[in-house]
């Protein structure tokens, strides 16, 4: 495994700029997330990194190597692809043992390395199968075991769960994360959806126009986002507009209603809460307590998610843990709450 | 979903009735004339009439004359050096179309169907006026020196050659690139980023998956030259015949009956097998393995 550096990449479709100002370094065994809404570039970069679009300009590195403009076959990359793009005239141990002879290696070694990758992703019994024998999940770890097997020097993963059903998502998430930790794979993953990003990625870009918004944990996107599209895209944000008029003190625009926050930066348009940073209660709690009247109340099964019309007009969504009917006796619809949030709980954005 | 399920065999017979009389009438009109020379293929000729008979004077004939032996061998080897003409020029050309997504795409498809919109025997007179004597190919040879003579391209194998590729490629290409549209082209890519070249990845992923096409394809266009007539006969003469003008000729000109319908059954009976073998080793070599 090697690491990976990308260097100002840039990508044009005649007049149409697919991606720009893409750059971006990831260690050895790091696992990356491209996240981002359809069209945002994020498989644009993925397929530059593997060589099937050469970028306009910018570089990029795998280890120590200048692969720009190198040809995919000698990049040693191994892909995995949406619609898993097995062979479908070749067994399963024919799909697998196909790169190990593009790559030279001894016959009788080759099938030790088939067996290996097909044991890793428990698919060593289908070795005789044809790939339309095979369900979706299945067909994407004998695809998964193919990509390894070649002992690539970096995995990419273009939304390899998106065509399997809600519970096969989950199970082979994990598995691609079990594998990329055990093994030490330097991974690429583009996917759109933010709950696969958040699960299985060390850091996520969040992509959009074409543009990297913001490099981080998940934990940091979540609870730093730089700009209003990153609070927007990952999880859901209450936003309030106004200006500060002194340290720690914002008012609002449509109702200059004072709200608390933390910091003493002068130069806050917006501020942003988490729905499940507001309690709602009867009595004001707190430090910010904003009065409204409960709209409307969906149960979850885990959590309320619940919307209330301030007093302001405004709506301010809330997502309680279900603790019981008991907790939730005065969240019914038409019933007058405080949504409670404390100063921590702003994020500030300046833009 | 309950309405739907009860109404579907009840559907299926509706559209079986309907079908019905076009049915009917296909078996009339293709089958009974079929029927008929092969009838007649068994009727002895004498002085200029047909008399109803049972024999195999013909099917002798047709096989102890070296002269229609030759017809038969070059309307085989003109059909399949079409055929893989049509198979060199044709394969890139559709699958480059099958993977554009150029916006210009739909011309080139119009472009190709354009010439099917021309008959065969106003294409062969394009095909005159470039061949002949006196034509484009021999002007330019002339102007640059490159013979004193002009050649004699028109009513040789080559005429034929070109003139009958040019009539089937359409077809050819038109088959296989609706086949290659339905191939999912990751695979290609997967098998480029394991280390395949272009022509590895193309050989031994990209080919073994379009077999079907190119069987359909191949076998598609081997028929069409098997049978063709007006061009060989324009652009042909009497330089090269094949099977077509010669059971034409048998049977409007000398009105022997009985012998052109016995060329023309040799031409189906040999067209099927040739297809049928080709179809059958294709589908062995490629296809079994990917039908479930």
């Amino acid at each position: 495994m090697a690491k990976v550096s990308i260097d100002r990449l840039k990508k044009t479709f005649g007049s149409a700029v697919a991606v720009s100002d893409f750059s971006l370094d990831i260690a050895d065994g790091e696992l990356v997330a491209f996240l981002g809404p359809s069209g945002c570039g994020k498989t644009t970069t993925l397929r530059m990194i593997a060589g099937f679009i050469e970028p306009t300009t910018g570089t990029i590195r795998i280890g120590d190597d200048d692969v720009t403009r190198m040809p995919v076959h000698k990049r040693n990359t191994g892909m995995v692809f949406q619609r898993y793009a097995l062979f479908p005239h070749m067994t399963v141990s024919q799909n697998v043992l196909f790169g190990l002879e593009m790559h030279k290696v001894e016959p009788t070694e080759r099938d030790k390395r088939m067996r290996t990758a097909l044991d890793m992703v428990r698919m060593s019994s289908f070795h005789d199968r044809y790939p339309r024998q095979l369900s979706g999940g299945q067909q994407q770890r004998v695809a998964i075991a193919r990509a390894l097997a070649i002992q690539p020097r970096v995995f990419l993963l273009d939304e390899p769960l998106s065509n399997l059903d809600a519970k096969l998502r989950l199970e082979v998430r994990e598995e691609i994360r079990d594998l990329q930790r055990n093994l030490g794979l330097t991974t690429i993953f583009v996917t759109h959806d933010q709950e696969e990003a958040l699960a299985i990625a060390d850091r996520m870009a969040i992509m959009y126009d074409g543009k990297i918004q913001q490099i981080g944990s998940p934990e940091e996107l979540y609870e730093r986002p730089d700009n209003l599209f990153v609070a927007d895209f990952l999880g859901k944000m209450n936003f309030f507009e106004g200006k500060v008029s002194e340290a720690g003190k914002f008012i609002t625009t449509s109702h200059q209603r004072e709200i608390f926050i933390d910091g003493t930066e002068r130069n806050v348009q917006k501020i942003g809460v988490r729905p499940e940073r507001i309690t709602l209660s009867a009595q004001p709690q707190g430090s910010n307590a904003l009065t409204g009247v409960v709209d409307t109340a969906i149960y979850l099964g885990s959590i309320l998610d619940v919307r209330v019309r301030l007093d302001s007009g405004e709506f301010v969504s809330a997502q309680l843990p279900n603790r019981g009917s008991e907790h939730a006796q005065h969240i019914s619809e038409g019933a007058r709450v405080h949504a409670c949030f404390e100063p921590k709980d702003c994020v500030l954005f300046s833009e | 979903m309950d309405s739907a399920d009860k109404n579907a065999p009840q559907g299926r017979r509706v559209g079986a009735s309907l079908a019905f009389p076009a049915s009917v009438m296909v078996l009339i009109v293709m089958l009974v004339p079929i029927l008929m020379l092969f009838r007649y293929s068994f009727n002895v000729f004498d002085n200029g009439l047909m008399i109803e008979g049972f024999s195999l004077d013909s099917y002798l004939n047709f096989f102890s004359d070296p002269y229609y032996r030759e017809v038969f061998l070059n309307t085989v080897y003109v059909a399949a050096v079409c055929t893989l003409l049509s198979l060199i020029l044709g394969f890139p050309v559709a699958y480059f179309l099958a993977k554009s997504q150029s916006r210009y795409k739909s011309l080139f498809i119009i472009l190709l169907v354009f010439p099917l919109m021309v008959g065969n025997v106003v294409r062969a007179a394009g095909w005159m006026i470039i061949l002949g004597n006196a034509g484009f190919v021999n002007y330019f040879l002339q102007l640059f020196g490159f013979t004193d003579q002009p050649l004699q391209l028109m009513y040789t194998p080559f005429a034929v050659i070109v003139g009958t590729t040019g009539v089937v490629l359409p077809y050819f290409i038109l088959t296989l690139q609706s086949v290659l549209e339905g191939i999912d082209f990751s695979v290609e890519e997967a098998a480029q980023s394991l280390g395949a070249n272009f022509f590895v990845s193309f050989y031994r992923v990209v080919l073994p998956i379009a077999a079907p096409g190119v069987a359909a394809g191949t076998v598609l266009v081997f028929i069409l030259c098997m049978n063709a007539y007006a061009t060989p006969v324009l652009l042909g003469g009497t330089g090269i015949t094949m099977m077509a003008p010669a059971l034409y000729d048998q049977i409007t000109k000398a009105a022997n009956w009985p012998f052109g319908a016995a060329l023309a059954v040799v031409l189906v009976v040999a067209t099927l097998i040739m297809a049928t073998l080709s179809n059958w080793f294709i589908h062995r070599r490629y296809v079994k393995t990917m039908v479930s």
